[in-house]
């Protein structure tokens, strides 16, 4: 359903996006990657806001940027929270539906409001709309005409936890009926409970593309540099070593030594008992690139 | 032109600021009719009084503040996506906002110193003075409305082509004039009272047709310049 061939974009001396190709059909898609990535570009040229400063994006076969009659199939939550102050939620979707020419645009938007948990009879204008509310009228406006496609802009921001499963079931159930659903997110955990196909872009790449299973072994398989306080760190260290549990560590002083390893499970086994093995002190173990930077950017440099 | 984007264009131009401009502005084109009327000579200072205050501030001022606005704001809040995404060909939303624009300033304009002009009591000022501003109003709006869609502190670069253009170098000869928009409202003002007034030299036909020109120009830049922008 949507087609990215070669696809860059770049504003003046800044790549947002580099020479990303993929292709996404039914179902949920994630856009993962850190703020910044190019997640957002990548989302507003599949919906024709942006134009690609080299390949190409084609969504159901049309260019979305010449073509505006496939804006009718397309549905999209930009990231931005700012909406028509001045109007009602009602009216702002009602607005969404007359402009996609639903046949019965009052009770569509009444339906798309209910779908993401709002009141339809709410009179209260949006600029008194809290985040999570905001969210959520965006989410309505974006779905009010039955889209074949959607793209939704770190959807679940802003959502309490039990708003974020609604959400996500109503994303699977979007997908289910066969529409194209693709939601960007910087959040792992997010993606992991979307249960769905995932692109990773990371510093405007596609860095990897797969089943989230595959992914998540990606990024487990990175070697991970962990940093273990200690009254004996030479000690320990060749302990690890010996038992093959590390491929690498560096002494940092005289209580410190930064340790490499590819298995973190089995580090996490083994550290204590070789620890206790040696009389060693265990004082402090923590990882030093955990976050979610260093994924990706391991993800990038593969 | 789509309906429903009219409606919305038009609901997000009315806000307390901008009833209290046009109500403090209205009360100096009443106030300026009063004092023409009961000068020595009222048809020149009527004309005068109308041309100045009418085409030349009242109008574009009226028209900077809604037409850069009526786009303009969307840009500078984000919002314009909410529009831009939905299957409407580009010269229906321009064409939608343009009329917006029209209808909110037009009457303000138009019959506020329509009125004055009556109050005046000068005979031949009264269809003219709405003629001339009217036609003031659809060629700043089509300028402003544009002017919104390009540029982010558009505001102040109208403000700043008032001053600096409408009001200072148009007074620097007669190419200067010819490009300035208020010396052909001006000139329809001029023609109706004999009045004879500086840069309202223009001829009947071109009084008529430029300030039309430049409204429609307005208008179908806007319309190019959705196609090409970029949405944030």
């Amino acid at each position: 359903m949507v087609q990215a061939t070669g696809v860059s974009k770049w504003f003046g001396d800044l790549v947002a996006v580099s020479d990303v190709s993929f292709s996404i059909g039914a179902g949920v898609t994630a856009l993962l990657g850190p703020n910044g990535a190019g997640k957002s570009t990548l989302l507003r040229m599949m919906c024709g806001l942006a134009k690609p400063s080299n390949g190409m994006v084609t969504v159901l076969g049309k260019n979305p940027r010449a073509d505006v009659a496939v804006l009718g199939r397309i549905g999209m939550a930009p990231q931005q929270e700012s909406l028509l102050d001045y109007l009602s939620g009602r009216e702002f979707v009602e607005l969404a539906a007359q402009l996609h020419q639903v046949d019965n645009p009052v009770e569509a938007a009444r339906q798309a409001i209910q779908t993401v948990e709002l009141d339809p009879d709410d009179p209260r204008k949006l600029s008194t709309y809290s985040k999570g509310m905001r969210q959520r009228i965006k989410l309505a406006q974006a779905i009010v005409h039955d889209p074949l496609v959607i793209a939704l802009d770190e959807p679940l921001t802003g959502l309490d936890p039990r708003q974020r499963r609604e959400m996500i079931q109503l994303f699977h159930r979007l997908g289910a009926e066969g529409k194209c659903v693709i939601v960007s997110s910087h959040v792992l955990d997010e993606v992991e409970r979307f249960g769905s196909r995932v692109l990773v872009i990371a510093q405007g790449r596609l860095a990897a593309e797969g089943d989230f299973r595959e992914i998540r072994n990606l990024m487990d398989d990175r070697p991970l540099r962990i940093r273990i306080r200690t009254d004996q760190p030479r000690v320990l260290a060749i302990a690890l070593l010996d038992r093959g549990v590390i491929s690498g560590c560096r002494l940092e002083g005289a209580e410190i030594v930064d340790v490499d390893t590819t298995d973190p499970a089995l580090f996490r086994r083994a550290v204590a008992p070789a620890a206790r093995d040696r009389d060693a002190s265990l004082l402090e173990v923590r990882p030093l690139d955990d976050d979610l930077e260093s994924v990706f950017r391991y993800l990038v440099g593969r | 032109m789509n309906t429903h984007i009219y409606r919305v264009v038009v609901r997000s131009q009315i806000s307390t600021g901008r009833l209290l401009a046009w109500a403090g502005l209205s009360g100096v084109a009443i106030l300026l009719a009063f004092v023409a009327r009961v000068a020595d000579d009222p048809v020149e200072v009527a004309t005068r009084s109308m041309g100045v205050f009418g085409t030349n501030i009242f109008a574009p001022f009226i028209a900077l503040a809604l037409g850069s606005a009526a786009l303009g704001n969307l840009v500078e809040d984000r919002t314009l996506v909410y529009v831009w995404l939905r299957p409407v060909p580009r010269h229906r939303v321009a064409t939608a906002a343009f009329a917006a624009v029209l209808s909110v300033v037009g009457p303000i304009v138009v019959a506020v110193m329509t009125v004055a002009a009556a109050i005046t009591g000068v005979d031949d000022l009264i269809v003219a003075t709405a003629v001339a501003t009217a036609l003031a109003v659809f060629a700043y709006s089509g300028l402003f409305l544009a002017l919104g869609l390009r540029f982010k502190r558009s505001l102040l670069i109208g403000l700043g082509y008032i001053a600096i253009w409408e009001l200072l170098m148009s007074r620097l000869g007669d190419w200067f004039a010819r490009l300035s928009v208020r010396s052909y409202p001006m000139s329809i003002l001029s023609d109706a009272t004999d009045v004879s007034m500086r840069l309202a030299d223009r001829s009947t036909l071109a009084s008529y047709i430029v300030p039309l020109a430049i409204g429609f120009a307005g208008l179908i830049y806007t319309s190019w310049r959705l196609t090409r922008t970029e949405i944030d």
